[in-house]
């Protein structure tokens, strides 16, 4: 997206004897390239997890099977998966980062932008492996996202080559993170102390030490599959004396805090949306970056609520059961303070701010559904039914991706120099917000009535709220190329963004030109 | 700032050795 930035003629230095076209993204060192690289990843990944969500909801849309065998089935729910979570919510985020660290902390660029390129240009060669898996002898994997032995010790090639894909994720995200922490502690400008530092560079610099105190346990996990796999060893196989039970309690160590690793993001850029359109300060910013860091420390010791079925002791799931709960507190203040920004502010309602208060409402239902099954004998009934699926689709879609809405809308004209069609931009939201509503809702319904997760086939009876599900999976899924229609829009051209763009904006960011210059911040500004 | 600049290295080199740590330390409670 930084093309036109180079087209309005900002600081073209960096043309000068450096590579063009194609090499000139696969060597560039530049944040804001990289950036760039790392959002159009994400949509792309986008509409292909979104195009096997599709399919997924036609097959569904009556009982019995019309397009897909329950293997292939199997494969799309458990790829959509993976690829929605680590090649679309977390590259986006990552994009975010790269843009607006460097920029709202006034550095000139990441700490280690060598590093930075690696970071990135290691993750389509994980994403190809996955896609092309669905070519291989056997299909793609089908054990579910979560890579439960012995599903998953059982399966074809392809199921090595998602291990193998996972470690270039999690080794990408390692190294985003490094350099993000290290940015953030030792890049920002003179006077910008810790509490100073916009929102969501706070939530990233979490975001980042979660990831560090995660990836390298989805690291072990995943290479104890592959050696019980290729190397006979019996970690998880229960007839050579291993426990699948603890792949469970290890790759839950690391996807708990993962559901934080893909939502504290959103909340900062909610927390640096919300001021910006109530055209207040944000309200308990103190009281913000506490609960951040709250949520984070929480997200280590709940990881068993996810395995209230394996028969643990009572005691145990107590244990999950209150300190799950124990989270609400945390993001409950979170809430209460976005609340408190808007109350009595002078709020317009343009698309960032829309998907905002969106976020604000509708992630609420999921967190609220999340302390629905926190109850340990509620989540024994519940416990993969559809109600699971509704609730964290409330989550990462209506929460994650409406944030990343958002936040796009937000910076593109400081990204493109130009305004994006407000229009088009509305009518994105409606129908994403409609449509979203459409297809997880019912979802409860058929949850709380018994639908199991994972089926390609159901009863009849229910029938009906799949239909609808269905119908608005469609919606939902083809407004998209609204938003896609918006980006290209606005990179192509459109209205002139001023330095500032929104009126109620702060930050260092919005002092530098629109499009932001190729180089910024080479003379570290002073914040007072 | 200055200072604080050249310190990236050693910031970026005990967060990694923390990572690599802890991706051992997974491995070797696998091994119990």
């Amino acid at each position: 997206m930084s093309d036109a930035a180079h087209a309005h003629g900002h600081h073209d230095e960096h043309s000068h004897g450096h590579p063009t076209g194609i090499m000139r993204w696969l060597t560039t060192t530049n944040h804001k390239d990289i950036g760039s690289l790392y959002l159009w990843f994400a949509l792309i990944m986008l509409f292909a997890a979104g195009s096997m969500a599709l399919l997924i909801r036609a097959e569904l849309f009556q009982p019995g099977l019309q397009l897909t065998n329950p293997d292939f089935f199997n494969q799309l729910t458990t790829m959509h998966g993976l690829i929605m979570i680590f090649g679309v919510i977390m590259p986006a985020f990552s994009g975010f980062a790269n843009w607006q660290v460097p920029l709202m902390l006034g550095a000139p660029d990441m700490a280690f932008p060598r590093m930075n390129n690696w970071a990135f240009w290691i993750l389509p060669v994980a994403g190809l492996l996955l896609m092309t898996s669905f070519f291989l002898p056997g299909g793609a994997v089908a054990g579910g996202w979560t890579m439960y032995p012995p599903l998953f010790i059982q399966g074809g090639i392809s199921y090595d080559l998602t291990i193998l894909a996972v470690h270039i994720m999690g080794l990408s995200s390692i190294m985003g993170s490094i350099n993000i922490i290290t940015t953030i502690l030792n890049m920002r400008a003179p006077g910008l102390t810790l509490m100073k530092m916009p929102l969501f560079v706070w939530t990233w610099l979490i975001t980042a030490y979660l990831l560090i105190a995660t990836m390298p346990v989805l690291a072990g996990a995943v290479t104890m599959l592959l050696t019980d796999r290729n190397f006979g060893t019996h970690f998880f196989n229960a007839a050579g004396g291993g426990d699948p039970v603890m792949f469970q309690h290890i790759f839950w160590f690391f996807a708990h805090p993962e559901v934080y690793i893909l939502i504290l993001p959103a909340f900062g850029i909610v927390s640096q949306v919300i001021p910006t359109f109530a055209r207040k300060p944000l309200f308990g910013y103190a009281s913000m970056v506490y609960a951040t860091a709250s949520i984070a420390i929480l997200s280590f010791i709940v990881w068993a609520h996810h395995m209230f079925t394996v028969g643990m002791p009572v005691a145990a799931q107590l244990f999950f059961m209150f300190s799950t709960m124990l989270i609400a507190v945390p993001t409950g203040v979170k809430v209460f303070n976005w609340v408190a920004t808007m109350w009595r502010g002078s709020m317009t309602f343009e698309t960032p701010m829309l998907f905002a208060i969106a976020f604000v409402c509708l992630f609420t239902i999921g967190g609220f559904s999340g302390l629905v099954l926190a109850i340990a004998p509620v989540d024994i009934q519940l416990h993969d039914t559809y109600y699971v699926v509704a609730h964290f689709h409330y989550v990462l879609v209506s929460g994650a991706l409406f944030a990343i809405f958002s936040g796009i809308y937000y910076w593109l004209p400081k990204w493109t120099g130009h305004m994006y069609d407000e229009t088009l931009g509305k009518w994105h939201f409606w129908l994403s917000v409609i449509g979203m509503n459409i297809v997880f809702f019912p979802m409860h319904f058929l949850g709380l009535a018994g639908m199991p997760r994972r089926i390609p086939d159901y009863a009849l009876q229910f029938t009906e709220f799949n239909q609808i599900a269905t119908v608005g999976a469609f919606l939902f899924g083809f407004s998209q190329l609204i938003f896609l229609a918006v980006v290209l829009k606005a990179i192509k051209g459109g209205a002139k963004a001023t330095d500032q763009v929104w009126e109620g904006a702060e930050g260092l960011e919005w002092t530098v030109p629109s499009p932001a210059p190729y180089h910024t911040f080479e003379t570290a500004p002073v914040v007072k | 700032m200055v200072d604080k600049r050249n310190n990236k290295y050693r910031t970026a080199i005990l967060l990694a050795l923390f990572a690599l740590g802890l991706f051992l330390f997974t491995l070797y409670n696998g091994l119990q």
